[in-house]
């Protein structure tokens, strides 16, 4: 069975290339412009990886990152943002991030760390 | 003319008027005094003429020719000086007292001719003594007259002279009044017109008073022209600070705006990247779509860098009828970002048939931003920022009130937050934005006023006048 992602990013563009690039990959991807709806997603489904932007409106990447790591402790997650400061990126390490990517996202590096991540 | 040449104008012609009533007064005086001389002569003439009266009764009643012999002594005195006194008697201001100097002169000498035939004679016809009596009442009659007419002419003169010096008085009156129309009432036109300038300067209405080129031809003109030019200097500084007010505010904007970029930049390299990497996989459609997207993105750029530019640009005011709506949303649009960023949540209620302003765009676009910058720096943990725009019931006033649920502003301080250069942000802030925003409004003839506790956010409301409010007022 394919391995799930989950991919978080107000921008469509941004979940629509993610989706295309990692199921071409062979993964099962899901995307959500919403990170309030994604939240609930995750609530209910356990994901092998969880991909998400830092900044979105209502629930942020790291409100999503809390959440993985409260309910599924295996599942990894990675960062993506236009908006790296020092401070964001200490408290992301320390939520145990995964990788952390700031835009604009190279897909070959985003596409070795997914593979990283999911041990394949 | 200038103001000096005026007074000196006005000066020299009240000297004239001053001089030619001295004159006129010189000559009055003279007259009577004219006239009490010729009183003196004729009452010393009068007194001797009873006196030769008494000797010629006295001959008349003792035939003693001694008597008329006195008599023409006295008589011959008295008619050299009255032809002495001649000089100054006779000429008069009336006509008629030469003609009576003359009479009374010839007939004394007649009856000192006639005292002096009976005297001859010895033995005188009762015809010439009749005569000499007839000329000797006569000339009494004749003398007493005089002096009571000349009496009467010493009042009549006086009288006169009152009436002259009142009527000169009325008249240098009336100059006064008609100089005063011609020399001052235009300085203190002009002064009236300075102080409306002045009054226009304080209230800030820089650009009405900066407009007005004159050339000036007096002193007050001179200043008049100062005033202006001071204005179109101040309004030149204003200018500036409302420029450096913006790139201040461009400063903090200028973070979220770069971060706004991010966004659409990734879209491009993401769709650029996938079409590469999935190039022989991609159907033409899918490669047709990419394409609109990456196009879309580059507009989404476009837009996000010309409303920056469009923002710091330096622009003269130009007042234009807008929707109010239009400018909060642009507003709101330019921030969008940081208030993201800031984890601010914005609240927008427009109310629904605003009707429209007068007013430079731009100025109030960046009043508005100056106000959601100082809201989101208020709120350091993220809050919200309601923005209510309203008509004010009444008055025809648009208001927009702004509230943010930050740390607000300390009572101490709140005073002074209009004041240019003042800062609650130490070296982060220039102190311009508030006192710009101040100015701002001010120049729309609107206002702009703050509420605010410690602890518990802050609240600005900018009121300006609406295009309504304007026609209503013509």
């Amino acid at each position: 069975m394919a391995q799930k992602i989950l991919v978080i990013d107000d921008e469509k563009i941004v979940c629509d290339m993610a989706k295309k690039i990692l199921e071409n990959e062979g993964y099962e991807v899901e995307t959500f412009m919403n990170s309030q709806m994604a939240l609930e997603r995750i609530r209910q489904q356990r994901f092998d990886l969880v991909i998400t932007d830092l900044k979105m409106e209502n629930v942020s990447g790291m409100d999503i990152l809390r959440e993985v790591n409260k309910l599924y402790p295996q599942t990894k997650v990675i960062m993506l943002t236009a908006y790296a400061t020092l401070d964001a990126t200490i408290e992301a390490i320390r939520e145990r991030i995964y990788d952390f990517f700031p835009k604009p996202v190279k897909i070959e590096e985003l596409k070795n760390s997914v593979k990283k991540a999911l041990g394949s | 003319m200038t103001i000096r040449k005026r007074i000196i104008i006005a000066a020299l012609i009240q000297a004239l008027l001053i001089c030619i009533i001295c004159f006129f007064a010189y000559i009055s005086f003279k007259a009577v005094l004219t006239k009490l001389r010729t009183i003196e002569v004729i009452d010393d003439l009068n007194i001797s003429l009873l006196e030769m009266r008494k000797a010629e009764k006295n001959y008349f009643l003792y035939k003693d020719l001694g008597e008329l012999k006195e008599l023409i002594k006295l008589g011959q005195e008295r008619s050299d000086l009255l032809r002495s006194a001649g000089g100054y008697v006779a000429p008069g201001l009336h006509g008629w007292t030469k003609k009576n100097y003359e009479i009374l002169l010839g007939t004394l000498n007649k009856y000192l001719d006639l005292a002096r035939q009976v005297v001859n004679t010895r033995q005188a016809p009762p015809h010439l003594e009749e005569e000499l009596r007839n000329l000797g009442h006569e000339l009494t009659t004749f003398s007493e007259m005089l002096l009571r007419k000349e009496r009467e002419n010493v009042n009549v003169i006086i009288n006169q002279n009152i009436l002259r010096l009142i009527g000169s008085l009325a008249g240098i009156l009336l100059i006064q009044l008609v100089l005063w129309q011609y020399f001052f009432r235009f300085i203190i036109q002009e002064i009236g017109i300075m102080e409306r300038m002045i009054k226009m300067v304080s209230e800030g209405r820089l650009h009405e008073v900066a407009g007005k080129s004159i050339s000036p031809h007096n002193e007050i003109e001179i200043a008049i022209k100062a005033i202006s030019d001071m204005a179109r200097m101040l309004e030149k500084r204003e200018e500036e600070l409302l420029q450096t007010g913006k790139l201040a505010s461009l400063g903090v904007l200028i973070s979220g705006v770069a971060h706004e970029l991010g966004n659409p930049l990734n879209n491009i390299s993401l769709i650029a990247q996938t079409y590469g990497s999935l190039f022989d996989l991609l159907g033409d459609e899918d490669k047709k779509t990419y394409m609109g997207d990456v196009y879309v993105q580059s507009e989404r750029i476009k837009k996000i860098v010309e409303n920056l530019l469009d923002f710091s640009r330096q622009k003269k005011q130009e007042l234009r009828e807008q929707q109010i709506s239009d400018i909060v949303m642009r507003s709101i649009g330019l921030v969008g970002n940081h208030l993201k960023i800031s984890k601010v949540k914005h609240h927008v209620s427009v109310a629904e048939n605003l009707p429209p302003v007068f007013v430079d765009a731009s100025q109030i676009e960046q009043v508005l931003i100056n106000l959601f910058i100082n809201a989101i720096q208020a709120m350091p943990q993220g809050g919200d920022l309601f923005i209510d725009v309203f008509e004010e019931p009444g008055n025809g006033l648009v208001v927009m009130k702004i509230r943010d649920t930050g740390t607000g502003i300390k009572k101490e301080v709140l005073p002074f937050i209009f004041d240019p250069f003042f800062t609650t942000k130490s070296t982060k802030g220039t102190g311009l934005g508030l006192s710009v925003s101040y100015g701002i409004i001010r120049q729309h003839q609107g206002e702009i006023s703050v509420e605010s506790a410690e602890g518990q956010g802050t609240t600005f409301t900018v009121k300006i006048p609406s295009m309504k409010k304007d026609q209503g007022d013509d």
